[in-house]
């Protein structure tokens, strides 16, 4: 606090002193929401407008997509595998038939499973690359070159993440649908006996789950590069705030993944499913 | 000519800048001089919109462009040029490429034209021979000077050169410098240097402004700063352990 700001806090009234303390803990969040949208209009913007780096574009996908795929392969085959055990189990005990189970854990899959868990995995794999990569171009002052040499940061750096996020998590969600719904399968009928032929049911499936899978695939693909792109691009004071960028992109695209699998998750009940 | 005129800059809790005046004459070398932290490059980068003062004004030549959108900051970056502290070559670019960016994004020229204008400057700074090689296969000086090749290539009126002698052999500095000379005496650009080498700021500069916690301390020519008993200025000259400087 600087020596002005000290002495106007304590002209204060404990009314007004009590305001300004809400002030404290919200105007950070609001000023760090307000410029992720910032960052995202601009993206859009930048995004219908040439030049379109598609080179970039590429080198970002292989990033996002190829670099990520064993991480997502892995990461959903386990729990996959997890899911079927633990949910087989309780099947059988409760109601002791497990015909249905590969038709439910297909919905399952599509409405929530395939795209939420990996934009999880792809908020700190991808998110924490954007954000450290940007962040270290901004402290070493080569986002400042960039806007020295007329390049527009954003359109720069931001719109080729975001393009190739878009593909590549939509990508990723089919290949990881595929692999849970594989491992899922194997322990269905390793561990339960479940016929392959049963299991593979897909007659619980709906074109709202289609549209739900894709739109929450679509929605992650947007949040998280954007999201992190902001966290880089007000990253300051050398590698600490790198750090401290690459923390909170982990944790805000996190969480904004997971606050819009609650509102898509509501908009699909509410037009498709109830 | 450039003024900066009562300057004030906070970042966050930090106040970094607190009404510093200055100007700098057509064709002068000013030197800017002071501790780390003094905010020398905060006051500096206010010139081309890099950071937006909180309080007070910039003006080029009698035009106000304090406040500019970035799209109107265009036009003076291409007349401003700088080099930065980090060099800040983009790694994935060859020197070449380095070099000519500026020239395709200011003038919209092909790649051919622009990689053609783009060796010529290399050559200034004797680096044409590794034109298509990476930055990531020189050390800090042969980088600084790309970036100083990099910074010529639109012909600028004026260059900010933040710290180019700072982590640099006494050779590459001597050629700095002397390419910092040749600049306002051959061609007249106007450069302000931010330093701390004694050695450039008593073998080239016009005049030199001292800055200490965000104020101007001392504006002259060197000479005045060999004379004058200011002595924060004198701690900072003889560099002094002791004295009135927080360091």
């Amino acid at each position: 606090m600087t020596k002005h700001t000290q002495a106007y806090v304590a002209a204060l009234s404990p009314t007004q002193r009590r305001i300004a303390q809400l002030g404290v803990v919200f105007v950070p969040i609001v000023t760090q929401i307000t410029d992720i949208l910032r960052v995202g209009s601009l993206a859009f913007y930048y995004a219908f407008k040439k030049p379109i780096r598609w080179r970039e574009v590429l080198q970002q996908s292989f990033f996002i997509g190829n670099r990520s795929l064993a991480f997502v392969m892995i990461v959903l085959g386990f729990l996959g595998m997890i899911l079927i055990f633990q949910s087989g189990f309780q099947a059988k005990r409760i109601v002791g038939d497990l015909q249905g189970m590969g038709a439910l854990y297909l919905q399952l899959l599509f409405r929530e499973f395939a795209p939420t868990v990996t934009a999880l995995m792809l908020a700190t794999r991808v998110g924490t690359g954007i954000a450290a990569e940007i962040g270290s171009m901004v402290v070493t002052e080569q986002v400042d070159a960039l806007r020295m040499n007329n390049a527009e940061p954003i359109q720069y750096l931001v719109v080729p993440r975001l393009l190739a996020s878009i593909v590549m998590t939509f990508v990723l969600s089919c290949v990881a649908l595929c692999v849970a719904f594989g491992t899922g399968m194997f322990v269905a009928n390793t561990v339960f006996e479940v016929n392959v032929a049963t299991f593979y049911n897909t007659s619980l499936l709906e074109w709202g789950d289609l549209i739900i899978f894709s739109l929450k695939a679509l929605a992650y693909g947007i949040t998280i590069p954007i999201i992190a792109s902001q966290a880089g691009l007000a990253a300051f004071g050398g590698s600490e705030g790198v750090g401290t960028a690459t923390t909170m992109a982990v944790v805000n695209a996190s969480l904004a993944v997971t606050i819009l699998d609650f509102v898509l998750s509501g908009v699909g009940y509410i037009f498709f499913f109830s | 000519m450039i003024e900066f005129i009562d300057i004030h800059k906070a970042f966050g809790s930090k106040q970094v800048l607190r009404g510093v005046s200055l100007e700098v004459k057509k064709g002068e070398i000013m030197f800017i001089i002071g501790s780390s932290g003094a905010g020398k490059s905060v006051l500096v980068k206010h010139l081309v919109g890099l950071i937006r003062p909180d309080a007070g004004r910039v003006i080029l030549d009698g035009v106000e462009v304090t406040n500019l959108t970035e799209e109107e900051y265009y036009p003076i970056r291409k007349r401003c040029a700088m080099v930065f502290q980090n060099s800040t070559l983009f790694d994935s670019m060859t020197l070449l490429d380095n070099v000519a960016l500026p020239i395709r994004k200011h003038f919209k020229l092909s790649l051919a034209e622009a990689r053609s204008e783009a060796k010529a400057k290399l050559a200034l700074v004797n680096m044409e021979q590794h034109a298509e090689r990476y930055p990531a296969d020189f050390g800090d000086g042969m980088r600084k000077k790309v970036a100083i090749a990099r910074a010529l290539t639109l012909n600028p009126d004026f260059v900010i050169f933040d710290e180019p002698t700072t982590g640099i052999d006494p050779i590459s500095a001597n050629i700095v410098d002397r390419l910092i000379r040749d600049l306002s005496d051959r061609l007249g650009v106007t450069s302000i240097v931010v330093s701390h080498d004694l050695r450039s700021i008593f073998g080239v500069a016009d005049r030199v402004a001292m800055l200490y916690k965000g104020q101007l301390v001392l504006d002259g020519p060197p000479s005045l700063y060999r004379e004058t008993d200011n002595a924060i200025v004198q701690q900072f000259i003889n560099g002094r352990p002791q004295g009135p400087m927080e360091v």
